[in-house]
């Protein structure tokens, strides 16, 4: 930012409008300021920054279920690394997060703009849509199970019906064909299980991309698009080069906001899968919170849940510093 | 809104702040002032340590499983209710999901509030030992040494009773007799045997199912007295880890060749309740269970349209080179230290435990659960019916998750990372025995150092 | 129906029709299972051989079995009790914080600006036994107070930083012109930039609404006594008992916690939209 070298007084006002005394005003913003904080800053402190201490606390000592247990500094920080457990649960972490947010990015752009016409039926559709975000996510997730249920599997039941009708698809996922009947391992098999989550995932979390780009897109006036058609811009060079740039800061806020959430996921393949099979689906906070309730270890769990912290602090922080350089533009 | 909008905004609501203005400033005082009071109270309550207006009356609060025997929860609530009407006090029993309790009783000991009783699997006590009371005179009344050894290692830590186990349940194998009959086979009595029983079964389409996801019930079952009665363990009796052995070898060239040979492998995914449904819906003719099969099956079913029930019977574990193992745990009963009504709570157990209010509880169960003294296995129930006589026997087979090694803290964490399970989920899988062996011994290593 | 310049109408087929067919189908499939599941007598539910899609013999036992043999009239009274409160709490905060850190320049804002949105990196399965402490000491375990004023912590960042970005977006002239003509800093807030800011508080608002409906842990681990307890807790609890899934009433409740909001919602949701575009600009 460049320092203007212009003094204040300079700036012209309206001839009849005085110039209110600086000192007052300064100390008026602060105060006002801080009071309309405090509401917010209340409820933190005590249900999330107290709490916070603590479970750092914990995770530097050995604490167990019911005993304080005692500074140990990094000791479980250096287990966890020495654990292959935990190593899975990173990859699972990482890869879950990106792959899901990907596709959650993609897709909700897509749908975006899809609903971004005027249609009959067009408020029907949006509130449909956003079924899957609004239904609580434990019970969205039963449903799931039972549909990729090892013996009662509704896609498996159509695969067979393709199957009968001898078309072959999916050459890959297939497990042999028993009693004529073809069994997709959704949640057996380790790779198909994370395919399971991170399907799960994409389906719940599309519908919150799709309306608030849908919010962004709207920002952009049609007479833009219509200009850019007459200039010969065809459909993918109007998204690229018209809507995308507009709408930039929404999809980065957006996609930030969902890769913290999506990276400390928990209530999904704590239901679908409980990090099985072995681990192939274990994610930090899974994890954590097995250790944590399983074995009574909140020390190791308050650990393994900390771990998460640098990464989404650095990505945050990135994308604070990049919307104020754009803002400052 | 688009920036057209905002541009009109400035000239209409002029006047209308000069109207309201007072008003407004009213209602911004009237709302900040309730919101401060608001905390003010609490912050109060903090300093004062007292409890704002909630009523407080004399409670007694259980919290224990949803059993899937649901008459059992409801003779559970009902003695409740007879007993807080004998002593005076207000019984309330709550029901979670078995997974959950561990959650919960975790929260309740780290903030000191929550159920005076808390009914804490296996070896829960052990976990929670710092939140629980001494119950050495309640186990001294229920039957003190007559008390099955690994149930009352679940609740002794260091020299104290945490617990007063109150029932007990192992897993045994349901099978379609008519299925076993058509392939002419009997129930197996070794590891071979279960191996030349499960080829025929699904030769025929219809094999063992075994479940090796990440649950706490089927799964462990079957991995750790798998391992055991082939004379492996994961750690001795001193804790050391003792995973690295011929024994171990030998189980996992069996298992690989039993669950290409007998079985559906679809089971690597399964929990606790996929091989019910499997059973149920007729694709496998055996698996591993805690009775509740057999009891959906003669509750659930019309008997006179689906005679299902009828074909159903149930055998022990197979023997191996080492013997015969069944795993075998409790639900203990656990009064919390900060519990206000500790007495009362005791009068509780000492209520159930008596022989004609456990008479009960036990008929009803059907077979799910065993009792926690020899006695009760020469109880007339188990001859009613007799599908479900082999359990009677069970107990003699049953050894703790920590066997041979101590029953501790440790052993918890074993089976919580499902590390027996993951050991052979993975040999199954392909991978060679000396990579998953090395696996969970360094996993192992990691706990037990 | 609108078109666009240039297109047309089997372009249109492919552009627009068939995604947006495929789109509906992949989201709403789910809810025709559930909806399927829960009015299918268990013999169907459990028969490898019937087909999944279609019910022979539709009951509405699980439906019943739902109202009558669980509190679920009640869970659904406290879900949305306890969502309500919260979202008006959050809002409250939210609106504040966002208007300060927004509109006046104090020393100091930005740090805790950025350290309120750090606030909601930290997962809740770090925070979920220290905060058990902290609302057992101040007596609201077991009671809706315990989530209505926890919830907050994680709601009050996104609402800051959505409304913040839809205060932006109101020209600083609107205050000034108010205040010359005499009004305080407060009364211009609440006379000119709330009006304004409507849909911006509406979606926040909504966004509070969905995820304190939607929450599990907190509410697990809180909450005990089965008449305080909400929707997902509740269901589950009950609806699965040991090694059983009552599939029929879960599907039910399922559908029950969902839809009735959804429609809702879609009476918001255009606000919904424009709330976010405000959010956008600036």
């Amino acid at each position: 930012m460049k320092i203007s070298t212009i003094s204040t007084t300079d700036i012209t006002k309206p001839a009849g409008m005085a110039t209110k005394p600086r000192v007052p005003l300064l100390e008026r913003e602060t105060v006002l300021g801080y009071t309309l904080l405090a509401p917010a800053l209340i409820l933190i402190v005590i249900f999330m920054a107290y709490p916070f201490g603590l479970g750092i606390w914990f995770s530097l000592t050995d604490k167990l279920v019911g005993d304080p247990g005692q500074f140990v500094g990094l000791k479980n920080f250096l287990k966890s690394f020495r654990s292959q457990i935990f190593w899975q649960a990173a990859w699972n972490t990482f890869f879950f997060t990106a792959v899901a947010s990907i596709f959650k990015t993609i897709l909700g752009m897509w749908l975006a703009l899809i609903l971004n016409r005027k249609f009959r039926f067009s408020r029907f559709t949006r509130a449909a849509v956003l079924l899957p975000f609004i239904v609580p996510t434990v019970l969205s997730t039963l449903a799931w199970l039972w549909m990729f249920d090892a013996t009662f599997s509704v896609f498996n039941w159509v695969i067979n019906w393709f199957w009968k009708l001898d078309i072959s698809l999916f050459d890959l996922a297939l497990k042999e064909p028993f009693r004529g009947r073809v069994r997709i391992n959704w949640l057996g098999d380790p790779a198909l299980a994370m395919f399971s989550i991170i399907l799960v995932n994409i389906w719940r979390g599309v519908p919150f991309f799709a309306i608030t780009f849908l919010a962004g897109l709207q920002t952009v006036p049609q007479d833009m698009y219509d200009a850019g058609s007459i200039d010969g811009a065809n459909g993918w060079q109007r998204f690229w080069n018209i809507t995308l740039p507009m709408i930039k800061p929404i999809v980065i806020v957006v996609v930030v906001f969902s890769i913290v959430v999506t990276f400390a996921d928990f209530q999904l393949v704590y239901v679908l899968t409980r990090g099985g099979p072995h681990n192939s689906t274990h994610l930090f906070a899974t994890l954590a919170f097995q250790l944590g309730m399983q074995s009574g270890n909140l020390g190791e769990g308050a650990a393994i849940a900390l771990f998460m912290l640098p990464f989404l602090a650095v990505l945050i922080l990135w994308q604070l510093l990049y919307l104020r350089k754009e803002e400052g533009a | 809104m688009r920036k057209s909008d905002t541009m009109q905004a400035p000239g209409s609501d002029q006047a209308a702040i000069n109207k309201a203005g007072l008003t407004r400033r009213e209602f911004v005082k009237s709302a900040s002032g309730t919101g401060l009071a608001l905390a003010a109270g609490t912050g109060l309550s903090l300093f004062s340590g007292q409890a704002p207006a909630f009523a407080q009356s004399r409670e007694l609060h259980i919290l224990e499983w949803s059993s899937f025997v649901k008459p059992a929860d409801i003779e559970t609530d009902r003695q409740a209710e007879e007993f807080g009407k004998q002593e005076g006090i207000k019984v309330r029993v709550e029901h979670i999901n078995a997974n959950d309790l561990n959650a919960r009783a975790t929260a309740a000991v780290e903030s000191g509030a929550g159920p005076d009783i808390i009914r804490l699997l296996s070896n829960g006590p052990h976990l929670y030992a710092k939140g629980l009371i001494d119950h050495g005179d309640l186990i001294q009344e229920v039957g003190g040494e007559d008390i099955y050894q690994t149930l009352r290692d679940a609740v002794y830590v260091d020299g104290v009773y945490r617990g007063v186990p109150y029932h007990s349940g192992g897993g045994a194998y349901v099978y379609r007799r008519d299925i076993f009959d058509e392939v002419k086979v009997g129930p197996p009595q070794n590891w071979d045997d279960f191996m030349a029983v499960g080829t025929k079964v699904k030769d025929l389409g219809y094999p063992i199912g075994q479940s090796l996801g990440h649950s706490f019930g089927d799964p462990p079952g079957f991995c750790y007295t798998f391992l055991w009665s082939f004379g492996g363990s994961l750690v001795d009796e001193n804790g050391k880890v003792s995973v690295d052995s011929q024994a171990t070898r030998d189980s996992i060239k069996y298992l690989k060749e039993f669950w290409k040979a007998a079985c559906d492998e679809g089971g690597l995914a399964w929990d606790d309740t996929s091989n019910n449904r499997a059973f149920l819906g007729e694709t496998i003719s055996c698996t591993l269970n805690g009775a509740s099969i057999y009891f959906v099956a003669k509750n659930n079913w019309d008997e006179k349209q689906n005679p299902f029930v009828w074909k159903l019977h149930h055998f022990l574990s197979p023997a191996g080179p080492a013997g015969r193992f069944h795993t075998f745990g409790g639900q203990n009963s656990c009064i919390m230290t900060y519990s206000k009504v500790q007495s009362a709570a005791k009068n509780y157990i000492r209520f159930i435990h008596k022989d004609e209010n456990f008479e009960k509880f036990f008929v009803i169960n059907n077979g799910y659960i065993k009792g926690v003294v020899p006695k009760w296995e020469k109880h007339e129930m188990w001859s009613w019916d007799p599908a479900l006589t082999p359990y009677r026997e069970l107990a003699n087979y049953g050894k703790h998750i920590g066997y041979p090694g101590p029953y501790d803290r440790r052993a918890s964490e074993v089976f919580a990372k499902y590390i027996v399970v993951d050991l052979y989920a993975r040999a199954v899988k392909g991978e060679s025995d000396d990579s998953v062996i090395k696996w969970a011994a360094d996993e192992l290593k990691n706990i037990y150092s | 129906m609108e078109t666009r310049v240039g297109e047309t109408y089997f372009k249109r087929l492919i552009v627009f029709y068939i995604p947006l067919f495929m789109f509906l189908v992949a989201m709403l499939f789910p809810f025709y299972w559930m909806l399927i599941t829960s009015v299918k007598p268990d013999a169907e539910l459990y028969n490898v051989r019937s087909v999944p899609f279609i019910v022979k013999e539709p009951t509405f036992e699980h439906w019943t079995y739902l109202f009558e043999e669980t509190l679920f009239g009640r869970w659904a009274f406290n879900t949305f009790w306890i969502a309500t409160a919260t979202t008006i709490l959050s809002l409250f905060c939210g609106v504040l914080a966002a208007y300060s850190l927004s509109r006046l320049r104090f020393v100091g804002s930005t740090s805790i600006g950025v350290s309120i949105f750090v606030t909601y990196l930290v997962p809740p399965t770090l925070l979920f036994i220290p905060l058990a402490d902290v609302v057992a000491k101040l007596k609201l375990i077991d009671t809706p107070w315990a989530l209505i004023l926890t919830y907050p912590t994680i709601l009050v960042p996104f609402s800051t930083w959505l409304l913040m970005g839809y205060f932006k977006t109101i020209p600083k002239e609107l205050e000034e012109c108010a205040r010359i003509d005499g009004a305080s800093r407060l009364q211009a807030m609440v006379r000119i930039i709330l009006p304004l800011a409507a849909p911006g508080i509406l979606s926040a608002g909504i966004f509070s609404f969905t995820l304190s409906w939607n929450e599990f842990l907190y509410a697990l681990v809180f909450l005990s006594s089965p008449l305080q307890k909400t929707i997902p807790i509740g269901v589950v609890s009950e609806l699965i008992k040991g090694d059983v899934f009552f599939w029929g009433s879960l599907m039910a409740g399922a559908l029950l916690g969902s839809v009735p909001i959804a429609i809702v919602y879609s009476f918001f949701v255009e606000y919904y939209v424009s709330g976010i575009t405000g959010a956008v600009k600036g």
